[in-house]
């Protein structure tokens, strides 16, 4: 898949125009999901289940990694990583690529995450919307970006430059945060779909982490699903939070709360049927309950495309969207 | 610092500082007064559930324990050592004096060792910091590229003409590490699940490999100890080197070649070394 230049504009875009991008205005998606395999209802490859997936390689569409566990010289995670690509599709998912930071693009790190695609074969490569560091120094966290012009300039640039070097369009994930910027300009949605669009790349949409930021910063979290673009929503995230009472916390640690199922199944109504990924990183149960998980959505999006089907019919909708989901 | 003037740079850098400082970020604020006019309102949104100081210490939070943990299965027998209450103000001050850099967590506990060396409670354990290098070299080892390893049927296949040419290294995933303490059975203890005990002060040299992707370590015996150490070149050694050295390395009352056929036999059973390209 060849990246393909994306419209361009002066440096300087005035608040009224990047509302305007936000909406699509130059949205000339190259991209489509089409271009992208649905791949189904997967989890997260993680050590604790290395041994199980090797012996039984148990029913599952498809695994995500997570990419810097494997930019290693060798040893065994590569070579469980070999051995699994050869029965299941997988995705690189990276924690580090600090899209977002000042500090110029680490080319070392792309070198390697480069050759570890070219070596997986990935169906693509996703990381976040952030920054991780700064003053060549790392946070290792998921720092949120403020919602302004600077920040999407800067950012879309970056992923441009990011998937020239991958010779991908890549998938940038919205993150869970805990504080916003007094200086945005802009709703984190309009965030997203700005730098989705200026930068010509695919979303990996978090549900849980609107959930998450809804509650933490109080908005309708469904009004963030009816803005994001279809076709450049590539994958679904899924996971659990702990609640800190004043505010939530994405950890990765517990069962997906019965809201986020909610979303979830309100995101497939407005976006279609999109390949999904079970998140589980920390107090990480027994595999058994990670497949539950991935067929809970199965279930969910059956039913939520089902859903669609029905209303198509019954008003006689020719709409893309609930076209496209009803298949 | 204020919302309008502030540019993307300067917002994540005054955001790293607030973060990382140990005292938290409301003394890391008051270091700040000259450029936030003591306060963050003006930056991060508040509401009636938290003020963005509140906020901003999720983020600290997270970062510190986040880099703990992290050290804490590194380097579990370091903690075993020091106990959790020495193991955090040990994490603190590490992570001031090298702060991660690399886009890898996996990197980021890489200098525990040399930061232990220099701290004053090796005056209470001694032992600490070459336990923390064997633990990290524990963990190089499971990472380090694979190779083909020589194994004896290679060997014997050589003709005896062949021997004076064939050059030699350790493995990639090897490693040798020198201590004045038997710093493995510390780890051991630890590992095993039982209570650790002093080390034996004792010139030793731990060998760490892998095999089947398995990390095993021991310590050396003294007659190879010396052969190894030539063999840790990564341009290769003259096998005839390696076997002089264990030979001189032989006690008086040893048969000189009884023992390099075992010790070789034990090494390229664990698949410890190469054979380098001619």
């Amino acid at each position: 898949m060849g990246v393909r230049a994306s419209c361009r504009r002066a440096a300087s875009v005035p608040v009224y125009s990047l509302r305007q991008l936000a909406r699509g205005w130059c949205d000339s998606i190259s991209m489509k999901r089409s271009d992208f395999p649905q791949l189904g209802f997967g989890v997260g490859l993680r050590p604790p289940h290395y041994a199980e997936i090797l012996e039984s390689r148990p029913p599952m569409d498809w695994f995500e990694v997570i990419s810097e566990n494997f930019l290693v010289a060798g040893g065994r995670p590569l070579e469980v990583l070999d051995s699994v690509r050869v029965d299941y599709p997988i995705a690189m998912h990276g924690v580090s690529l600090s899209i977002g930071t000042t500090d110029p693009l680490n080319r070392s790190y792309l070198s390697e995450l480069r050759t570890l695609a070219q070596r997986v074969e990935p169906a693509w490569i996703s990381d976040h919307l952030c920054w991780t560091g700064v003053g060549g120094r790392n946070l290792h966290d998921l720092m949120p970006l403020p919602h302004t012009e600077e920040a999407i300039m800067h950012t879309a640039r970056r992923i441009r430059e990011v998937q020239e070097i991958l010779e991908r369009p890549i998938l940038i994930e919205n993150v869970s945060s805990y504080l916003t910027y007094s200086h945005s300009r802009l709703t984190e949605w309009e965030f997203l779909t700005a730098i989705a669009a200026e930068a010509d790349c695919g979303i990996l949409l978090d549900i849980n982490n609107i959930f998450v930021n809804a509650f933490n910063h109080r908005f309708d979290p469904r009004r963030y699903i009816d803005a994001m673009p279809p076709d450049r929503v590539i994958q679904f995230h899924l996971a659990g939070h702990a609640d800190h009472g004043t505010y939530l916390l994405d950890t990765h640690d517990h069962p997906i709360r019965p809201e986020v199922w909610d979303l979830y199944e309100y995101a497939v109504r407005r976006l279609g049927a999109v390949s999904t990924l079970i998140e589980w990183d920390d107090n990480i149960p027994e595999f058994a309950v990670l497949s539950a998980a991935a067929a809970e959505a199965r279930d969910r999006e059956t039913r939520a495309v089902s859903a669609n089907c029905d209303t198509a019919k019954t008003l006689s909708l020719s709409d893309g969207t609930l076209r496209g989901a009803c298949r | 610092m204020s919302a309008d003037a502030v540019d993307l740079k300067h917002l994540q850098q005054f955001l790293y500082r607030l973060i990382t400082v140990p005292g938290g970020v409301a003394e890391g604020l008051a270091q700040e007064v000259a450029i936030t006019g003591g306060g963050l309102d003006q930056l991060v949104i508040s509401d009636d559930r938290m003020s963005p100081v509140e906020r901003v210490e999720v983020y600290a939070n997270g970062y510190f324990y986040r880099l703990l943990e992290v050290l804490k299965e590194d380097y579990p027998a370091t903690l075993a050592v020091a106990g959790d209450d020495h193991f955090h103000n040990l994490a603190t001050g590490y992570l001031i004096d090298y702060p991660p850099t690399q886009p890898s967590i996996h990197f980021a506990g890489l200098n525990f060792a040399a930061y232990l060396a220099t701290h004053p409670l090796r005056a209470r354990w001694p032992f600490i910091a070459d336990l923390a290098r064997l633990e990290r070299a524990t963990l190089e080892s499971f990472h380090a590229a694979g190779a083909p390893a020589l194994h004896a049927e290679a060997l014997r296949a050589l003709s005896p003409t062949e021997w004076p040419a064939l050059t030699i290294r350790l493995h990639p995933a090897t490693r040798l590490i020198e201590s004045e303490w038997r710093i493995d059975t510390v780890l051991r203890e630890v590992e095993d699940g039982r209570a650790w005990t002093d080390p034996e002060r004792d010139d030793a040299t731990i060998l760490v490999w892998r095999r089947d992707n398995h990390v095993y370590y021991r310590a050396t015996e003294a007659a190879e100890r010396e052969a190894l150490g030539l063999a840790n070149d990564e341009n290769g050694v003259p096998f005839a080197a390696i076997c002089e050295s264990i030979a001189s390395a032989a006690d008086k009352n040893d048969d000189a070649a009884a023992l390099i056929n075992r010790l070789l036999a034990r090494w390229l059973l664990d698949g410890l070394l190469l054979r380098t390209a001619e």
